[in-house]
């Protein structure tokens, strides 16, 4: 039954032509950066040099898989959740919004399951699209650079690193693994505010709204030593999949942290989509 | 069938249904009439499981909505006013979507149900080219998917032309006929609600006015209709003779206490007054339900 239910989900939500502007605005970023990094001597002649100035042959790492790199780690942290957010916050309150919602409520099933349900289904969707997110920039990113290592420099997360094709690889594969569970939890927070009685927009602005504030105050130098409290830090473990040596006990806390937020927004969700009236 | 124990249901401080008690017994076409904001989709609400009742007990097919919603629906069926649907699905995948919430539907029913509401030749098409008239019809297929032995109806004639209102009520007589369903229809298209159902409730301002039979709406209440050559003599000759206290409206009178029509047509005879028709008044629903809504 649950199977015909999820399926049921999916269907609705793949048959929604919002669902895919997320895929579309992918395709959109990468190409356009990709392009730029292609044909634009400026921001390559920036990496060259730095490659260059300490003895490496930059030939080597300005590679497709340091591009897709380039491209994963903006387009995961800034659209991604927007998109994301997009389809959670559509879950439940778009179908109160719509009216179907009472056609499926006119039936014996549970809210619970309901809810349940709609979790799945928005975790599918959360890997898919960062799968996809993945996909399409090592597609893209093969088509205009030629093969070779990879090349990570991310001041600010004080990574500064190097890696053979094999190496590059799997790290990238795991890495886009681990922004799903980013993809999620950002699904869940808009699902959760879906449950409530609002408006599908209003859910979608709220979860970033969270999101955004999580972020600023995490950032602020003042609450340095709070913020493994902000659960937007967790969100960030998983550019240290390119760290020279991969801190996973650290990831594994981080994504245990998630898990255990992603389980609180459930619960909350639930709750409140068991309490509420729906009304016409 | 349905059973409204004491219900009320509060919006904040807003009271939507106030201590309504209603029991709808297998088999009856039964109306819920009301204004907008009466308290009649709240009630549905309430019996579908989608508003909790602040008080109160409600009771389908024998199982508590509010503690055994899965029992109380399972052989439930319903439309709402503008029935929606996933507009970017075919009818027919919104039929497989929706049945799925009650049990796994194989498609031979699902294409049973499409040929009784005359969908047959568009079910693959998407929704959102349906007319108003089609989802009308969609909305009634997936209500029977789950072979329902109750069927409610919130305000289907809402939106639909003559046609569409005439089509509606030939149905609901047909379901009732053909397939033995109990019916609940919420309405305010008091002559539709006059033409297909045996009882009623009439609610007004979340409370219960009036439940009973559409005969009892009916009731004469002693006036009598009379279509003669020449009315205001005729009234004149029945009050002279003490047969009739009243008349008004240029066709009705109403007989003195324990004078029936055969002695006011006796007497009109004698005088020489034609007479084409005597029949007691009979109130409208529309009437009665408007004489409610005043008291």
């Amino acid at each position: 039954m649950i199977y015909y239910q999820l399926r049921n989900e999916l269907w609705k939500m793949f048959g929604k032509k919002r669902t895919y502007i997320g895929f579309g605005a992918f395709l959109l970023a990468h190409a356009s950066i990709l392009l730029i990094f292609r044909y634009w001597q400026g921001p390559r002649r920036d990496m060259v040099h730095r490659l260059e100035l300490l003895g490496y042959d930059s030939q080597k790492y300005i590679s497709n898989l340091t591009m897709a790199v380039a491209v994963l780690v903006p387009v995961a942290v800034l659209l991604m959740p927007l998109y994301v957010a997009l389809v959670g916050g559509d879950l439940l309150a778009k179908e109160v919004e719509d009216g179907t919602l009472r056609m499926i409520l006119a039936r014996p099933i549970s809210r619970l399951r309901l809810a349940l349900v709609k979790w799945l289904a928005g975790l599918i969707f959360s890997v898919v699209l960062a799968l996809a997110l993945g996909g399409v920039g090592a597609a893209f990113a093969s088509c205009l650079f030629p093969s070779g290592g990879l090349f990570v420099f991310l001041p600010m997360e004080g990574i500064f690193s190097l890696f053979g094709p094999g190496q590059g690889w799997s790290r990238y594969t795991i890495a886009t693994i681990i922004v799903s569970a980013n993809a999620a939890t950002v699904m869940g927070l808009a699902l959760m505010f879906s449950c409530f009685n609002v408006k599908p927009a209003a859910a979608t602005i709220l979860a970033l709204s969270v999101l955004l504030t999580s972020r600023i105050i995490q950032e602020i130098p003042y609450f340095h030593d709070l913020q493994p409290w902000f659960f937007t830090y967790h969100m960030n473990y998983w550019i240290k999949m390119f760290e020279q040596r991969v801190p996973w006990a650290e990831i594994m806390q981080s994504l245990s942290v998630l898990f255990g937020f992603n389980l609180t927004l459930l619960i909350i969700g639930c709750v409140a989509f068991q309490v509420r009236d729906i009304k016409s | 069938m349905i059973e409204l124990r004491n219900v009320t249901k509060k919006f904040g401080r807003n009271t939507a249904v106030n201590d309504v008690s209603l029991t709808v017994t297998a088999g009856e076409i039964f109306g819920l009439l009301g204004h907008n904001g009466a308290g009649k989709s709240t009630a549905i609400g309430m019996m579908l499981g989608q508003v909790w009742p602040t008080a109160g007990q409600v009771k389908l097919c024998g199982h508590e909505v509010t503690r055994d919603r899965r029992r109380a629906l399972q052989k439930v069926g319903a439309i709402f006013e503008a029935p929606a649907f996933y507009n970017d699905l075919s009818g027919w995948r919104n039929l497989e979507i929706l049945s799925t919430y009650t049990a796994p539907t194989p498609a031979r029913r699902i294409q049973e149900v499409a040929d009784w509401v005359g969908l047959s030749g568009r079910i693959m098409d998407k929704v959102k080219n349906y007319s108003h008239g089609m989802r009308a019809r969609l909305a009634l297929a997936q209500a029977l998917l789950p072979q329902p032995a109750l069927l409610i109806l919130d305000e289907p004639g809402d939106g639909l032309d003559p046609e569409g209102i005439h089509e509606m009520r030939q149905t609901i007589q047909r379901l009732h006929r053909e397939l033995g369903l109990t019916i609940l229809l919420s309405s305010h298209l008091l002559v539709e609600v006059e033409q297909v159902c045996l009882s009623i409730a009439v609610m007004n301002q979340g409370r219960k006015v009036f439940q009973g039979g559409i005969a009892e709406t009916r009731q004469a209440r002693g006036w009598v209709r009379l279509r003669t050559g020449n009315f205001a003599e005729a009234a004149r000759i029945l009050r002279e003779s003490g047969l009739i206290t009243r008349e008004r409206e240029g066709q009705f009178i109403l007989p003195a206490e324990g004078v029936g029509a055969d002695k006011v047509v006796e007497r009109l005879v004698e005088r020489r007054q034609p007479v084409f028709e005597i029949a007691p008044e009979e109130e409208t629903l529309e009437s009665f339900y408007l004489s409610l809504m005043k008291k």
